[in-house]
């Protein structure tokens, strides 16, 4: 027992473990076709040699920073639904407004729940989803981005709102606060920058996710992106793509500034 | 998941004179009004459709159609067989997510050295400094371009070069998840104590020997945290790759909603809830045998 329990906490165990996983992935790949397919080879070179001679027609450009647009509303549009939700929900699994007991460990543990699930399936299994059941509309994907990251930003919010230092909690109760008042008080501000920053990486993910959204049929650069494939344009996609990463680095930029200042 | 704190940016950035409290915060809600209207005032925005009756009869048949109203025969959920083979799509998307967390963290030992701060100013190591600062930007680019575009777009180009299977998904998500791995990896790399790294080559210790006694031993136990992390999120992303026809559950997936095979969807999802709830296990798990 002991022995086994030591065998257990090593690292070497650690190891073995991983190494077992890999080699039974690797066992699962089918080694009996060709990994690379023919003319594979010949659409490598031409997907690398594209990547420098991005498409830079004054016509694409504008099609293509439309796009962009397109992209940001939806993913602003989304991250707008999702903050509320991940806000009130975040503050129910939290449970720092409720009296202890039974009761309010039954509520955390099914807020807990409830938001896991809305966040464990992807977003865009969410979006075609919605497709089947609306149609086909912007609302299908921005109510699919909303649901899934209002479920991340919800467990975040509330494990950042439990692991508030007490001390200054406890100051705040000590001259008589109503948990409402810490809350406002003494929680939200000390939570505050992690939330925001937390907040703002999931934007940029957001940004990601409302791309690939183009590719249930909502416009923004994921449809622009899989039009040019279709066509096999690959200068078209490189341009496309260095647009995403330009808002990327962007967003980056915005929250780097200002948690610099949040912190400070 | 990823703790706030960690995706700390040292990009180094002049302020502007204006207050960027005040600033983001007029910004976020001009963004979040321009946004609105802009997709409210489109022709067809569907927020119109969310309060019809029409719609939620629609959405109330598509989720009874999920749960087998109205199917032909008996619904797969109740059948053996559709359990069985979704259980062996399962698997296969299990070993496809192995991979790609593999390659990703592969990939990322291999490079997360140049790309931190400390190391390409010569406070840790040592190398060339004509040599150091090219490569940094270089790392960084590669790090924020892969993690700029998403898995599905990777594997919509992969499966231009790779046959399709578990490979190519693998291969689509450790692209991107090398840029988010490699960053933080990085950043770890520019908090870390100087104190031991200075005294080994002090000791007269070699460049090999102060990364693997000095440097790595501090780095190892969070750069598997996050690497386990990152492993719940790629196996909730494998169905998106699946999609492009990387295999595995993702692809079933596609082709049971194309084919209004409701009932097998059902199955499918089942089983992919099942599998990130597994991997979220087993993660955790680890996570706290590697601390």
């Amino acid at each position: 027992m002991a022995f086994s329990l030591r065998l257990l906490e090593s690292r070497r165990f650690i190891t073995l473990v991983l190494l077992g996983a890999l080699a039974w992935s690797a066992y699962n790949i089918n080694w009996s076709e060709p990994i690379v397919h023919s003319g594979g080879g010949s659409s490598l070179v031409t997907l690398v040699k594209s990547l420098f001679t991005p498409e830079l027609s004054p016509s694409f450009l504008k099609l293509a920073l439309e796009a962009t647009w397109v992209t940001i509303a939806y993913a602003v549009a989304g991250i707008s639904i999702a903050v509320p939700i991940g806000l009130s929900l975040g503050l129910v699994a939290s449970g720092v407004l409720t009296k202890p007991g039974a009761q309010r460990r039954v509520v955390m543990v099914a807020t807990r729940l409830f938001l896991a699930v809305i966040r464990s399936i992807h977003e865009l299994v969410w979006a075609l989803l919605f497709v089947a059941a609306l149609g086909l509309s912007p609302m299908a994907g921005i109510l699919a981005l909303g649901i899934t990251y209002g479920g991340i930003l919800g467990r975040i919010y509330a494990d950042i709102i439990n692991d508030v230092p007490d001390a200054p909690l406890k100051a705040l109760r000590s001259s008589g606060a109503s948990e409402w008042k810490v809350l406002l008080y003494g929680r939200l501000p000390l939570a505050l920058s992690d939330m925001l920053s937390y907040t703002f990486y999931r934007f940029e993910c957001a940004v990601r996710a409302a791309a690939v959204l183009g590719f249930v049929g909502l416009g923004g650069l994921g449809l622009e992106i899989q039009l040019s494939l279709d066509d096999l344009f690959f200068d078209e996609v490189w341009t496309l793509l260095y647009f995403l990463v330009g808002i990327i680095i962007l967003v980056d930029l915005w929250s780097s500034a200002l948690r610099k200042r949040l912190v400070s | 998941m990823i703790r706030p704190q960690d995706l700390g940016h040292r990009v180094s950035f002049r302020m502007p004179r204006i207050d960027v409290v005040k600033g983001s915060i007029v910004a976020v809600i001009l963004l979040a009004l321009v946004s609105w209207s802009y997709i409210l005032l489109q022709d067809s925005t569907g927020f119109g459709d969310l309060f019809s009756p029409s719609t939620w009869r629609r959405g109330s048949d598509f989720v009874g159609r999920l749960l087998g109203v109205g199917s032909a025969g008996t619904p797969a959920f109740l059948t053996l067989d559709a359990w069985v083979d979704g259980g062996r799509l399962a698997y296969k998307t299990l070993a496809m997510s192995i991979l790609a967390a593999v390659f990703a963290g592969v990939a990322v030992l291999l490079t997360f050295l140049p790309g931190a701060r400390n190391v390409a100013s010569g406070e840790l190591g040592s190398g060339h400094p004509m040599a150091r600062y090219p490569l940094f930007i270089l790392v960084r680019g590669l790090f924020i371009f892969s993690r700029a575009v998403p898995e599905l777009i990777w594997a919509f180009l992969v499966i231009f070069v790779l046959s399709p299977g578990i490979l190519t998904g693998a291969v689509a998500l450790a692209i991107h998840n090398y840029g988010i791995l490699g960053k933080l990896s990085s950043e770890v790399v520019e908090d870390l104590d100087p104190k031991p790294t200075r005294a080994l080559q002090a000791a007269g210790a070699g460049n090999s020997k102060v990364l693997f006694y000095g440097i790595l031993p501090q780095v190892m136990p969070q750069f598997l945290t996050y690497l386990l992390y990152r492993w719940e999120v790629i196996i909730r992303t494998t169905i998106v790759v699946g999609f492009v026809g990387a295999g595995g559950l993702g692809r079933e997936f596609r082709l049971s909603m194309s084919f209004f095979h409701y009932t097998d969807v059902t199955v499918l999802l089942a089983w992919y809830v099942i599998l990130v709830v597994f991997v979220d296990l087993v993660s955790s798990w680890l996570r706290r045998l590697a601390r």
